[in-house]
């Protein structure tokens, strides 16, 4: 591919035909875009502007696609595939629909699923909503825990991202449930609150009781003392979370240390008042 | 007899020379009676036979040597246990103790038939001495099957005196990889596990992909209910299907392998430990096979019995120590599968047809079969069928051979409804397509599939949307319930399906469930989930009658759901003996000494204790 001067223009590797370097394009429903390649439909579709409804993607873990709620078309040519967004790699050019019939039909049939296990969950609805879905037309025959839709990313934030793996799945089949071991409170649960926070239906919650100080992250019935920060007795995170990140970091650094002990907003006011004491500060 | 099996072998013609001492070795033994313990056999007391003939051959005073030894399964299960004299062949059915002595005394030492225990053809009556003149093994054509019933699958010595590893030292001595995979493909050999992919463009992508380190796995998590093929085939002749993956691991440039063997079957488990352990003993797995630059293992993984398991990706995640969940197969295994490395699976039958083709010749092996599907397949022949067992056949027979010619047809004068095939993922099959010729994509057009060779024949008798209930149920409980659609859909086509079978069908059901079906097809996450539909949609095709009268009449008309149909006495038939009349727990039934007795349908409950009870068979379903 060479230009008229006779030189390989720059953007070679853009349009290479060889290793990880390649862009290439996506085409979905006529828009084009250009992703790096092996990133995911959905990546393009958000480059696009297109919005793909989803419920267990996370970009902090690995996309399980159990969920199957981000069905897009792809077009083989002959034929076209469902596939899902969130984990189809993009390795060559593509065309994509992800609002043609059978797309939008695929997604409404899962979301009608999940609705009728989870019927209760307000952010379930709201999701609904937003795709044009106000009610489903089956019953309900399967039990959820808690409007739990077994989409996963609980227990992939906490194996990936925390490190603990304090819950799983237990059980097959419709009888699959998250849960810690036995279902007793968990051994490696530290109570960071991080499944709550990307559970995207609402079943986990973080529960404070300021009573005795604890946290409790629901529904695994872990609880745990909170550390108080050491200015305004506020509570921070709790003690385990603290103990997980002080035995993380450099033994000697104690003015780290020092900040771990203090909340958010003490933190940011020792910071303010070190700065303002740096010499030559004023004069900025 | 066990040989001494001193040294490794280092070449091709080390194993020729083995190969000519156990021909000699055996050639010494004069009379041999092989006694089928495969599963059928065995759970009639074969094992007990098998000790009796080996103590009868113990004590025998002949002037020659004879033997008896265990042998895998001859497929005719409906008639074992099977024992089979040498030499002349003389098969022997339903063989009980008691017959032993008498056989030993007349064929094995005076090379006379007993008679009484010959199979006697049912349509002619007449008596067959031998395989080959029995209906059930003519139409065969036995290739995977030719070991099983003729070698002891616990000796190694067996395998290799039968020309075993041959094909073997053929392809590691004179054949380079892609010759091998070349062979294959020229043979055109399909995937048996059901998918019916393309054997040799997997084994070429594996040894094409990135890596240096490479898996091949053998796929015996065979788990579909009524199906034993690979069953037999690894208690049978375990041997084929090491030989199978050492060739396939030459070819692909793989170093280990993996079986993947359900633990419900132990004597499978069993005899492939023994023939995994002699083979590494002189030297056919391990380092350096035959003197070559070629190395290969193989371990042995139990699975726990999880049906989702037999699908690759959770084979794959269990052989792991991960729960066996499948995942997305965009990036296919052959470029990341186990441990993320380029894996070649491969069902227990596929691997056990490698061999017979590198000795023979990929154009001898697409000879057999049809177009797109050559060579032969191997079925689990059961359910309202006379000769249940295990047959294997050439592709592009019809279904009508294999079942009425084979299977002897439906017994006890019933017609022939329908024939599932493909396991749970596949369809049943009416009456008017029985000639369609077995095929991959032939079956596929009629909304079934070849599957991985579960074959099971179904009467009038049979209700098919309780088929299709059961076919529901058995893979909601199977669903490992990753996905949404497998796990809530399933749930919602057997409510469905509950609610017609008791009476509780609506108008719309049908369609519901086959806009479910759609569902599952396009987003079930792997093959299970997307195929989970196939038995509710071939039913629904050919016999939407069946779901209508369920749903608009309350009736079922094969008379197995209960509560939708009625019990009705025969009045000609009634010889008023009171039984019914005693045991009715509704007092429905009246009638008095000598007048045919009439149940009163308004109290009747449906229960059909009457029908258990009579003895004269003169309660109806109507």
């Amino acid at each position: 591919m060479r230009n008229m001067l006779g030189y390989v223009p720059l953007l070679r590797n853009l349009e290479g035909v060889e290793g990880d370097n390649q862009v290439p394009t996506v085409t979905i429903d006529g828009k084009k875009v250009r992703v790096k390649k092996n990133a995911t439909v959905l990546d393009a579709a958000k480059r696009a502007g297109i919005w793909i409804p989803t419920l267990c993607y996370h970009p902090s873990v690995s996309s399980e696609a159990s969920c199957r709620l981000c069905m897009v078309e792809l077009d083989r040519g002959e034929w076209r595939q469902l596939v899902t967004a969130c984990n189809y790699p993009v390795r060559r050019d593509i065309v994509v629909y992800a609002y043609s019939e059978a797309a939008v039909r695929a997604r409404r049939g899962v979301m009608e699923l999940l609705l009728a296990r989870a019927p209760e969950s307000e952010e379930l609805k709201a999701l609904a909503a937003k795709m044009g879905i106000e009610r489903t037309s089956y019953p309900t025959v399967t039990e959820s825990q808690r409007s739990c839709i077994l989409c996963g990313l609980c227990v992939s934030v906490c194996e990936q991202m925390i490190g603990q793996a304090a819950i799983g799945f237990a059980g097959r089949g419709v009888q699959r449930t998250v849960a810690a071991p036995f279902r007793l409170p968990a051994e490696d649960c530290i109570g960071c609150g991080a499944c709550a926070a990307v559970c995207p239906v609402g079943t986990i919650k973080i529960r404070m009781h300021p009573d005795s100080n604890e946290i409790e992250i629901s529904p695994f019935k872990s609880r745990f003392k909170l550390r108080l920060c050491e200015q305004c007795n506020s509570p921070i995170v709790s003690e385990k979370v603290a103990a997980n990140a002080l035995g993380k970091l450099d033994a000697n650094n104690e003015e780290l240390r020092e900040i771990l002990r203090l909340c958010p907003s003490c933190r940011s006011l020792r910071t303010a008042g070190q700065l303002a004491a740096m010499p030559g500060y004023d004069q900025e | 007899m066990i040989l001494p099996t001193s040294a490794k072998l280092t070449s091709p013609a080390d194993l020729e020379s083995l190969v000519r001492r156990y021909q000699q070795d055996n050639s010494s033994v004069a009379k041999c009676v092989r006694v089928c313990v495969g599963t059928g056999c065995a759970a009639k007391g074969s094992r007990k036979l098998y000790e009796l003939f080996c103590e009868a051959a113990e004590q025998s005073d002949a002037d020659v040597t004879i033997e008896a030894k265990c042998v895998g399964c001859h497929g005719f299960c409906e008639r074992g246990p099977i024992v089979v004299v040498e030499p002349g062949e003389v098969l022997y059915q339903r063989v009980e103790e008691p017959d032993v002595a008498e056989i030993f005394r007349e064929t094995v030492l005076g090379g006379r038939i007993v008679e009484r225990l010959l199979y006697e053809d049912p349509a002619t009556g007449k008596k067959a001495s031998e395989a080959a003149e029995i209906p059930f093994y003519r139409v065969q054509q036995r290739i995977v099957l030719a070991g099983n019933g003729r070698i002891d699958p616990t000796r190694i010595t067996e395998y290799i005196a039968d020309g075993g590893y041959g094909a073997l030292a053929k392809a590691i001595s004179s054949m380079t990889p892609e010759e091998v995979i070349d062979h294959v493909e020229i043979a055109g050999l399909r995937g048996r596990g059901g998918g019916g992919f393309l054997t040799a463009r997997k084994w070429r992508s594996c040894r094409e992909a990135k890596g240096a380190t490479k898996y091949v796995i053998c796929n015996g998590d065979e788990g579909d209910p009524g199906a034993f093929m690979d069953r037999s085939i690894m208690e049978g002749n375990p041997h084929s299907v090491i030989e199978g993956m050492l060739i396939g691991a030459y070819a692909i440039g793989s170093k280990q392998g993996y079986i993947y063997v359900r633990n419900e079957y132990p004597l499978a488990v069993e005899h492939l430990k023994m023939a995994i352990s002699q083979a590494r003993d002189i030297g056919l797995l391990g380092e350096k096979i035959l003197g070559s630059s070629f190395s290969f293992d193989i371990k042995i993984n139990r699975g726990g019995g999880a049906f989702v398991c037999g699908e690759s990706t959770a084979l794959m995640a269990s052989l792991e120590g991960r729960p066996g969940e499948p995942r997305a197969k965009y990036v296919h295994t052959v470029e990341s599968g186990f441990r993320g490395k380029p894996t070649n699976l491969n069902n227990v039958e596929t691997w056990a047809n490698v061999p017979h083709i590198i000795n023979r010749g990929g154009e001898w092996f697409a000879g057999t079969g049809t177009e797109k599907s050559k060579g032969t397949k191997v079925f689990s022949l059961v359910g309202n069928v006379v000769n249940t067992g295990l047959v294997e056949v050439p592709m592009g027979i019809t279904l009508r051979r294999i079942i009425e010619e084979i299977g002897g047809g439906v017994p006890d004068g019933k017609s022939f409804k329908a024939v599932q095939t493909g396991g749970p993922s596949g369809g049943c099959i009416p009456a008017e397509h029985l000639d369609v010729r077995v095929d991959f994509d032939e079956l596929t057009k009629l909304g079934s599939m070849m599957g991985s060779g579960g074959m099971i024949v179904m009467d009038e008798d049979t209700c098919m949307v309780r088929v299709a209930h059961y076919f529901t149920e058995f893979l909601q409980k199977e669903s490992c319930g990753k996905c949404t659609p497998c796990r809530e859909g399933l749930a919602q086509m057997l409510h469905i399906l509950n609610r017609i079978i008791t009476g509780e069908g609506e108008v719309g059901d049908v369609e519901e469930l086959g806009t479910l079906a759609e569902l599952l097809e396009g987003t079930a996450l792997c093959a299970l989930g997307k195929t989970a539909a196939n038995p509710i949609i071939s039913t629904i095709r050919y016999f939407r009658d069946e779901y209508d009268a369920h749903i608009l009449d309350r009736h079922c008309p094969a008379k197995q759901c209960k509560g939708l149909f009625l019990y009705e006495i025969d009045a000609e038939a009634c010889k008023a003996c009171g039984i019914c009349l005693k045991n009715c727990p509704v007092d429905a039934i009246t009638g008095e000494k000598k007048v045919p007795h009439v149940i009163n349908q308004d109290k009747c409950t449906l229960c059909g204790t009457c029908w258990d009870t009579c003895p004269f068979s003169a309660i109806l379903k109507v």
